[in-house]
Formats: structure tokens, C-alpha cells, sequence
């Protein structure tokens, strides 16, 4: 079992996301960096899409009640197991009662811990991922107990050379209503830099705008990574909580690999949009 | 019809035809059609007003394959008019209690707020998309007399099983929420069941028929079902 003695920021239970639902409006959730969530099970020889603990910014800080093994990746908060610096992307041996404090982040926005067996979280609707419409929790609270499968065998670690890096060159295709932006809001678009503004797992908003004024549309599916653009000329980044349909133009979508390089930006951060073909 | 790719592994169907219930007819009837067709190479298909919004799974399938399988769908054959129209009867109570804004929509339309209820109870409405909350729908079209901009300020707490008007449609909040419609009424309907393999009973392409129910009716036990009364036409 592990507990939580603080809960951080904004610390979830994601795995790869619910799908099948968003026909009736539930979002597809899941680890908003796919690409460092999947490493940290790969690394640890757990199943890609296990569950994994998402921190936000300001991480928890966990009692291991059972001994196992752990991989923590994305951006690196300054992880301590019982005060002793640990490393990113290597497994690190966990002993029963032993301290992890995660600690805050010091580049990025996300760190990923996975635990060697599957954390015990209720499925709903096919996932394990919080979303607070959904799942019994919307995020972990202080004194959180979670069960998990022991596993006693030492398992077979995998290497992989990864380092984390923030990436603000936002790769995106042309989206559906690209064609309603005028010369010069494609020209912005391409040419300047957009700064973060309020961002959750639900969007990025960009705090430049595009004063292209165009008009609502019949509403139509989105998904993360869609971004739209309102008739008053702010640009908004769908990302993995995002609703399902929308009325408003979706001028370009983000690359698969960009959605994850966004999720470790944070307000006041720069990005440029590089426009390229699907 | 016409196809775009929205990023690697999604593409959206369109059609350009103007909105009416043949048109949500025959977006249902490819959507059915393309499910059956793909299975579980889809891994979520959504159904909006003039759209299909798949998302495919790149391990099973690649999109040039789905859509050549889309292509060469034969409309005429999957359009089966014999084919049952499931028609949901939803209990609507109509009084000032729930129906927060009916006055406002009566003062904006110049309309009595019996001819509100009267003009909301007289079409039966075809489910035109899901989205914006868990288990919320945008049903239309409703008749002119209804038709109205959203809210300029939206409330933050509507009830749960508000029914609400905004631009040409009418929509129903599953749980409680924010929201920028105007509400005329509430619904003692379960819309949206987690217990439930299937968590809405309706889907895009259903039709929803309001019936009037007085407030003790809505207080009474018998209409706080889980699931409506069903018609199929």
C-alpha cells in the first residue's frame, strides 16, 4: 500500500484514457505527457498504459507501506526517498516504509511515478484516469491509501536514454477551418511567439490574439490537441480533459508528440507554432 | 460527404447539406453503418450535427483503409426507412420553480409563457449531438417562436435536469453545471447512470418527445425512473 501525506498541487491517477465514450460527452483523459508516462511503465517492465501518478508543478509526498520498485519521469522536481536525491528514468528500489518527496518542479510542469504492479483504482467506464465527472475522485487528497499487486521478483529493467526537455516549437496541422483566417492572422500564427496564459487539463489558453473575426460554426467533434479560435480572437489548445464537440473554429490541431511537449509548459512560457503537412 | 484528416490518427466526416432531421437521419445511418463495418478499429466515433468525428486505432488499421471503406458505403442500402426511429418520452415539468428563465424568454420573444410550453411540447425533436457535459444534448430544430441568442451572462449553478433554449435548439442538463441557456423546465429523469454498462439510454440519431407534468406529478415517485417511457417509430 502506499499513502499520501500531502497531495501536492494537482496530483492525479491517469492511465492511457477512456475510450469508446465521447459519443455521449465523456472526455478521453489520461496522462496529459503520454510520451514520459509511458516510459516510466516501460522502464520499470510494467504494461505501457499503466496507471501512473501524475504530479502538477508541486508534487506529493508518498509513504511506502510495501517494497517495490518505482521510475519517476517528465520534468524533474527534485525527487528525495527518505532525503537522499534519486534519479529520473532508472528504477529505484523502494523499501517498506521509506519516504518519497517529490518536491517542485524546477523546469517543466508534469512528473510521472509509476509503481511496479498495478495501483488498485476503481475502472470507470474503462479507465482508471480522474476526471472529476467521472471518476470517484477528481484528485488525490491527503491520507489517499491505494493498494497494490506485489510483485517479490526483482524485475527485468529495461534502459532507455531518455532526458527531458521542454520543447516550445509547437508542430500542428492545418485544421478544419484553417481557411477562415485571413493573410495576416496565418502570418501571426506562423511568425510570432504565443505566451501560456491560464492552463489546466482541460486547455491552454494563449494570452496574444489573432483578431481574425471569424464566427462560431455548427458545433462539431474536437479532440486534444484541437485548437480554436473565438470570435474574439483568443486562441484556446484543447488538451487531454477536453469536452467533445465545439462551436468554435478549429483552425489547426496539434501534433500527437507537440500535445505532450505542451503539457510540460506553464503559464508565461513561449511557444511557436510550426505549421506542417499531415 | 467529404473528408478531413485532423491529425494522425483522426479524420472528420462532414456533410455540406442543409440541417434537417433527413440529414441527422443519414449521418445515424452511416454512423451504424461505419461501427459495424470497423468495429474495433474505431476507438471513439462521434456523431454532431453535420459531422462524424472518427478516432482510429493506428495498431488495427491506417486511415486510408477506413476511409475506402466509408467511400464505398452504399447509401441507398443502409438508409432503411423500415427501420425503427427509437422515441424517448421525457417528463417535463414546466413550473416557475425550475423554469428560471421562462419569464426572461417571454419579456425577449414577446411570447406568453403558455405559448413557450405549448411551441416546446409541439415538435418531437431529433438528438443532433452529444458533448459539452457528460450525457448533454443538443436536440432541434425548435419552432421559430423559440428561437433565441444564449444567455449574455451564463448561470453558474443550473439544476440538474434543466431543459434549456438557445439558438434553434433545446438540450437537457444531465447534472448540475454552468451554462448560458435559457431553462423552461426541469426533467426528474436519471440522463446520465455511471452504474450503467451504457451510462445514457439516447444516443445522436434518437428523438426525444417532451410530455407536460405538473409539480406533484414531478414529486411522485413514478417519474423519477432511470430510464423514460420508449416508442419506437
Amino acid at each position: 500500500m502506499i499513502k499520501f501525506i500531502s497531495k501536492g498541487l494537482y496530483t492525479t491517477i491517469q492511465d492511457d484514457g477512456r475510450f469508446g465514450y465521447r459519443n455521449i460527452g465523456v472526455p478521453s483523459s489520461g496522462y496529459m505527457d503520454r510520451e514520459s508516462a509511458q516510459i516510466a511503465n516501460l522502464i520499470i517492465d510494467n504494461p505501457i498504459n499503466n496507471p501512473v501518478i501524475e504530479a502538477t508543478l508541486i508534487g506529493p509526498t508518498i509513504k511506502f507501506e510495501k517494497s517495490t520498485f518505482i521510475c519517476i519521469t517528465g520534468s524533474d522536481f527534485n525527487p528525495m526517498l527518505n532525503e537522499s536525491r534519486i534519479s529520473l528514468y532508472t528504477p529505484v528500489e523502494v523499501k517498506k516504509g521509506d519516504i518519497l518527496k517529490i518536491n517542485n518542479s524546477s523546469v517543466g510542469s508534469r512528473c510521472y511515478i509509476s509503481i511496479k504492479g498495478d495501483i488498485k483504482v476503481d475502472k470507470v467506464l474503462g479507465s482508471k484516469s480522474y476526471y472529476s465527472q467521472i471518476s470517484n475522485s477528481s484528485v488525490i487528497e491527503k491520507g489517499d491509501e491505494f493498494k497494490f499487486e506485489a510483485n517479490d521478483m526483482k524485475p527485468i529493467f529495461k534502459s532507455i536514454d531518455q532526458k527531458f526537455k521542454l520543447n516550445n516549437n509547437i508542430k500542428v496541422f492545418r485544421g478544419p477551418e484553417f481557411n477562415c483566417l485571413d493573410k495576416e492572422s496565418i502570418n501571426k500564427l506562423k511568425n510570432e511567439e504565443f505566451s501560456i496564459g491560464i492552463n489546466n487539463r482541460m486547455a491552454y489558453n494563449l494570452k496574444e490574439k489573432v483578431k481574425a473575426g471569424v464566427s462560431s460554426i455548427i458545433s462539431s467533434g474536437v479532440i486534444p490537441g484541437t485548437v480554436q479560435l473565438t470570435p474574439s480572437g483568443q486562441i484556446i489548445i484543447l488538451h487531454r480533459d477536453c469536452q467533445t464537440t465545439g462551436g468554435y473554429p478549429r483552425i489547426l490541431q496539434l501534433a500527437e508528440k507537440s500535445l505532450n511537449n505542451l503539457s510540460q509548459l506553464r503559464t508565461g512560457h513561449k511557444i511557436k507554432f510550426q505549421i506542417v503537412n499531415l | 460527404m467529404e473528408f478531413f484528416n485532423l491529425n494522425e490518427n483522426s479524420i472528420l466526416v462532414s456533410w455540406k447539406d442543409e440541417l434537417n432531421s433527413s440529414l441527422t437521419r443519414l449521418i445515424s445511418s452511416y454512423k451504424t453503418e461505419i461501427l459495424s463495418l470497423c468495429k474495433d478499429d474505431i476507438k471513439d466515433c462521434v456523431q454532431s450535427i453535420k459531422s462524424i468525428l472518427l478516432i482510429i486505432d493506428l495498431n488495427r488499421t491506417s486511415i486510408d483503409e477506413i476511409v475506402d471503406k466509408i467511400k464505398k458505403i452504399d447509401y441507398e442500402k443502409i438508409n432503411n426507412y423500415d427501420k425503427p426511429t427509437k422515441v424517448w418520452e421525457i417528463p417535463v415539468c414546466y413550473d416557475l420553480e425550475f423554469a428560471t428563465d421562462i419569464n426572461l424568454l417571454s419579456d425577449l420573444n414577446n411570447i406568453s409563457v403558455r405559448d413557450i410550453i405549448d411551441a416546446h411540447l409541439s415538435k418531437t425533436y431529433d438528438v443532433l449531438s452529444m458533448g459539452f457535459l457528460p450525457g448533454f444534448m443538443y436536440l432541434g430544430k425548435t419552432d421559430k417562436k423559440l428561437h433565441c441568442e444564449r444567455k449574455e451572462k451564463p448561470s453558474l449553478n443550473i439544476r440538474k435536469g434543466s431543459i434549456g433554449l438557445a439558438l434553434d435548439q433545446t438540450c437537457i442538463y444531465p447534472r448540475q453545471s454552468p451554462g448560458g441557456w435559457h431553462i423552461i423546465g426541469n426533467s426528474p429523469i436519471e440522463f446520465f447512470n455511471l452504474n450503467s454498462k451504457y451510462p445514457c439510454f439516447s444516443r445522436p440519431g434518437d428523438k426525444i418527445q417532451f410530455v407536460e407534468i405538473s409539480k406533484s406529478q414531478y414529486k411522485s415517485s413514478s417519474n423519477r425512473l432511470d430510464k423514460p417511457k420508449l416508442i419506437e417509430l
